[in-house]
């Protein structure tokens, strides 16, 4: 297949003008990525030891809602296919994160950690392999969490709540919501870090950590309370 | 293992669920091809997505959204932020 050709079948995609024909082309045009796509997995299974889930393909509904969403060409679209790596905090998905950058050489990285997108936050590699990209999302356990609870309230209520539309009520709590799981990472990797060194240091200063760990039990009080104010809101027997 | 999931946004649910050995790619591929183009016939719209994982279970925590709703999520989430 052409890039133009591929580009025209998105128009018509786009467009909600599509036949049959056309979705057994981006059919072909997904299983075009299947053998870069059969080489990352396999890396990351045997050499990094790691057990992602993979998504060869994307499907043609998020496809079709990327096209009309965003600028973009089905072409230029870099996650096609790919795979989901969930690690427990921070330090483990830095450490992934720099085995893979290790692995594959030129990979690029978007760290949406620093540059949330409407309060998702993670880090996805792309791969490339014979021209292909393939996008590796490394996430932890609690910023997956989030992307899962954003994506369902985004099918139960409204699409634009994953990209900061919708009730303001509900992009306001996953905002906020967001930046407190961010806060409550970060305040646990300090505390992991001087706990880990203290039988190295020359002054323990234990009543340093105790208060680092006072802050940890206030924002889980505090996130915890959050996501029970928001889930009272919801009137009984509401899709959610 | 290969999961073909018939996922129903609107209602937030799975329709189907097949499975298929990893060595079955083609099979699935074909299998998913199928179904959208019997949907799109239909003039229905609906998710269609292929995994790929160890086990169910792997799929049941990356991809909770298709198995869990708000409450549950949010309870995960509640109960992940106080294990950290």
């Amino acid at each position: 297949m052409t890039k133009s050709q591929i580009d025209r079948l998105a128009k018509r995609l786009k467009e909600g003008a599509s036949n049959d024909d056309d979705l057994r082309l981006l059919d072909e045009y997904r299983r075009s990525f299947s053998e870069a796509y059969g080489h990352v997995i396999k890396i990351i299974r045997e050499t990094l030891k790691l057990e992602p889930t993979g998504r060869p393909a994307k499907s043609t509904l998020s496809i079709v809602e990327k096209l009309r969403r965003e600028s973009i060409r089905l072409s230029q679209i870099q996650d096609i296919a790919g795979c989901r790596i969930t690690v427990d905090d921070i330090l483990a998905q830095n450490k992934v994160i720099a085995e893979l950058q290790g692995t594959f050489g030129h990979a690029i990285m978007s760290d949406r950690r620093q540059h949330p997108s409407h309060g998702y936050r993670a880090v996805h590699v792309i791969v490339q392999f014979q021209e292909k990209l393939i996008e590796v999302q490394v996430r932890t356990h609690l910023q997956h969490l989030w992307a899962q609870l954003s994506e369902k309230y985004a099918d139960a209520m409204n699409p634009a709540i994953k990209y900061g539309g919708g009730p303001k009520s509900i992009s306001a709590f996953l905002q906020e919501m967001s930046d407190m799981i961010a806060d409550l990472e970060m305040l646990h990797q300090r505390w992991s870090s001087n706990y880990f060194s203290l039988p190295n240091a020359e002054h323990t200063d234990t009543i340093s950590l105790a208060s680092q760990r006072e802050e940890i039990l206030k924002m889980q009080q505090t996130i915890s309370d959050l996501i029970m104010t928001a889930m009272n809101s919801i009137p009984k027997g509401n899709k959610p | 293992m290969i999961f073909l999931i018939d996922y129903d946004r609107d209602a937030g649910r799975i329709v189907s669920l097949r499975t298929f050995q990893d060595a079955a790619q083609n099979d699935a591929a074909e299998t998913r091809l199928q179904l959208e183009l019997d949907l799109k016939r239909k003039g229905i719209e609906r998710e269609i997505v292929l995994l790929e994982a160890a086990d169910e279970s792997s799929i049941r925590k990356t991809h909770a959204r298709y198995f869990s709703n708000v409450r549950e999520l949010a309870t995960a989430l509640d109960t992940a932020a106080k294990d950290a």
